[in-house]
């Protein structure tokens, strides 16, 4: 697990634990213990696991999700609950005296406003969740398998790229797609002049421009290496050379500065593009995409 | 003559320096996001010797190293990524030495000499036939479960420095023992297309035309220079796993003792330095005897009474059966191929 954002919360890691020592003075500065007998231990198991598993969902939302609106809600609806569980747990331990009484009464109020904090705080995630599908669009189609995300360019592996392909074929009036590879000219040469860390970083960029390129319904997925796939719906051969022609285009365009120097270098970009065809597999499409364009490159 | 006189390295020796194939590797998991203390556990490689460029590492380290990489950057272009950084990369003199050479023949020869330099890992020996050169690939140390991605790396950085090399990418063919990954689009966008799966041996082939094919950068005085510098090095000539392989190549049916007896060792100290490299006495006589029918059968197209008499089997049955067994086709099947 990776920890980095909490360093960037400190505002409601002291909001929880403000919950945490309130519980704790009140429960025990204004109860009185009670003797071992007196303790329910499988009460103490279940409001205690109550309690420390809702200290765990906290920590999990501040460890995965950056500081704003969402985040806080989130935080302080599980707070109150938080607090509300804990009150709960401890009571298992004191004995109120007849001043403290109140305390046990209003202990569950907390709990309940919380849970109307989180069930705004959830409406809001799912809007989020909505705005960031749609900055995904072109990155993935309608199912989301994070494990097949290719760290350099953020793209989906091409893992993802062969069930989609699939979809398609098995669709009804899917066979009418294109696919189109693209690659990179002399990648090699540009690792070689300006290190591999630079040739990530063109390769995160091209993949950003690729995208840019697309129309909403289509789909670039990382190939290998220096090669890039993309799924085209409903487009025919032409459509898809004329697509595949405009992100060649605008490589050829792009002016990447690499970091030892300020003059900028450019690229360019070779091609393939097939429609698939009747009683087409998946493997069969793609490798005469491949052969394609090993022909155009001549290798 | 005793097969100890030359220098010989063994999976603990440390030989390999570190800010080569390691240093490469752990930059690669690094720049994936890998952390680098687990990339580092269980090694004992400590990553201020490597930034100090002195340290130097025992095959075995590097191979827990690999573990450690293949199981934590996501993917499956880890090693063919490392593959493409490794040449000419931080090797010396034998980078320039090949860098200089005239063609692929004058490359292949360097390396028949100097392999542990750039490549420690592997041993291979060659044969023509009509149209093809043959180059068969053995593991010199007992890589074990990271012999895939072994290949995998140097079968990637051998297409890749060619292609510096000669300008172009040249045409190799490839046989892997290994059956057809499901990440075949790295295989075929790193090595190309002329690929075989779940073959008897791991060969490279490419046609007998490219050995003459120049070489860009050829200069045979830088190529010299760089030579002796290699020469001068005191480094070890062959892998223990290798060199008992060629003690064995010529000589498939001597028994363990005699072996051992070469080597200037007891049976039982043989054996168990050889199981310590993850390798059976009887596993390379058998791995050789398979090389060597598929030498006789495919390539010398030899029948079946000739090549049993070669390799000294007593009836045409017996040799039927070891062929079936060693590679899973009969001669005649082979010899078709």
């Amino acid at each position: 697990m990776n920890f980095s954002l909490l360093a960037r919360h400190h505002r409601l890691i002291s909001l929880v634990a403000a919950c945490l020592s309130l519980s704790i003075s009140l429960s025990f500065g204004l109860g009185e213990l009670k003797s071992w007998q007196q303790i329910e231990w499988l009460d103490v198991l279940g409001e205690g696991s109550v309690a420390l598993l809702s200290l765990v969902w906290i920590m999990a939302i501040l460890a995965s999700r950056p500081p704003g609106k969402v985040t806080t809600a989130l935080v302080v609806g599980l707070s109150c609950f938080l607090f509300s569980a804990l009150l709960d747990w401890f009571d298992e331990f004191v004995h109120y005296q007849a001043a403290a009484e109140g305390l046990s009464v209003i202990e569950s109020v907390p709990a309940a406003f919380g849970m109307f904090i989180m069930s705004y705080a959830l409406y809001q995630w799912h809007q989020e969740q909505l705005a960031l599908n749609r900055q995904l669009q072109r990155r993935e189609v309608g199912w989301r398998e994070h494990q097949q995300i290719d760290f350099i360019t953020q793209l989906y592996r091409v893992d993802y790229m062969r069930g989609q392909i699939d979809m398609q074929l098995r669709s009804k009036d899917g066979s009418d797609f294109s696919i189109v590879m693209l690659d990179i000219d002399n990648f090699d040469g540009f690792n070689r002049r300006f290190g591999t860390g630079e040739g990530d970083r063109l390769l995160r960029e091209m993949s950003e421009l690729i995208l840019m390129n697309l129309r909403n319904t289509d789909l670039a997925c990382r190939y290998a290496g220096d090669r890039f796939i993309l799924l085209l719906p409903n487009t025919d051969l032409s459509q898809a050379q004329e697509l595949a022609q405009q992100i060649k285009t605008a490589i050829g365009h792009l002016a990447f500065k690499p970091a030892q120097q300020g003059t900028a270098v450019y690229q360019t970009l070779s091609f393939a593009a097939e429609m698939a065809r009747v009683n087409d597999g998946v493997e069969t499409i793609i490798s005469r995409v491949n052969q394609q364009l090993n022909a155009a490159k001549s290798l | 003559m005793q097969a100890t006189q030359r220098p010989m390295v063994g999976l603990e020796d440390k030989f390999i320096k570190a800010h080569q194939l390691a240093a490469s590797l752990i930059d690669l998991a690094m720049s994936r996001g890998v952390d680098k203390n687990p990339l580092m556990r269980g090694t004992r490689i400590f990553y201020q010797d490597i930034k100090a460029g002195s340290s130097q590492l025992s095959a075995d380290q590097v191979l827990r190293l690999v573990a450690n990489a293949k199981s934590q950057v996501g993917g499956y272009d880890c090693s063919f990524q490392l593959g493409r950084r490794l040449f000419p990369g931080n090797y010396g003199a034998i980078s320039n030495a090949l860098l200089n050479s005239r063609n692929m023949q004058d490359a292949l020869r360097l390396l028949h000499v100097f392999m542990l330099h750039i490549c420690p890992f592997m041993q291979g020996y060659s044969y023509r036939d009509a149209k093809q050169y043959h180059l068969v690939i053995n593991d010199t140390l007992g890589c074990g479960e990271q012999w895939q991605f072994i290949v995998e790396t140097y079968f990637t950085a051998l297409v890749a420095a060619t292609k510096l090399l000669l300008g172009r990418r040249l045409p190799f063919h490839f046989d892997f023992p290994f059956t057809r990954p499901r990440y075949i689009q790295e295989y075929e966008t790193n090595l190309g297309f002329r690929l075989n799966f779940s073959q008897p041996i791991l060969r490279i082939r490419f046609d007998l035309e490219w050995l003459k094919a120049p070489f860009n950068q050829q200069s045979q005085s830088l190529k010299w220079h760089a030579v002796q510098q290699l020469k001068q090095q005191h480094f070890p000539y062959q892998g223990f796993v290798a060199a008992v392989r060629d003690n064995l190549r010529y000589k498939r049916n001597q028994s363990l003792q005699e072996t051992a007896a070469l080597f200037a060792m007891s049976p039982s100290t043989f054996k168990r330095k050889l199981q310590q490299h993850g390798v059976r006495f009887q596993q390379l006589q058998d791995e050789l005897g398979l090389q060597q029918a598929i030498y006789l059968l495919q390539i010398k197209r030899l029948n079946n009474e000739d090549s049993a008499s070669l390799m000294e089997f007593s009836d045409i049955p017996n040799f039927r059966r070891a062929v079936k067994r060693w590679t899973g086709f009969t001669p005649q099947q082979l010899r078709l191929d």
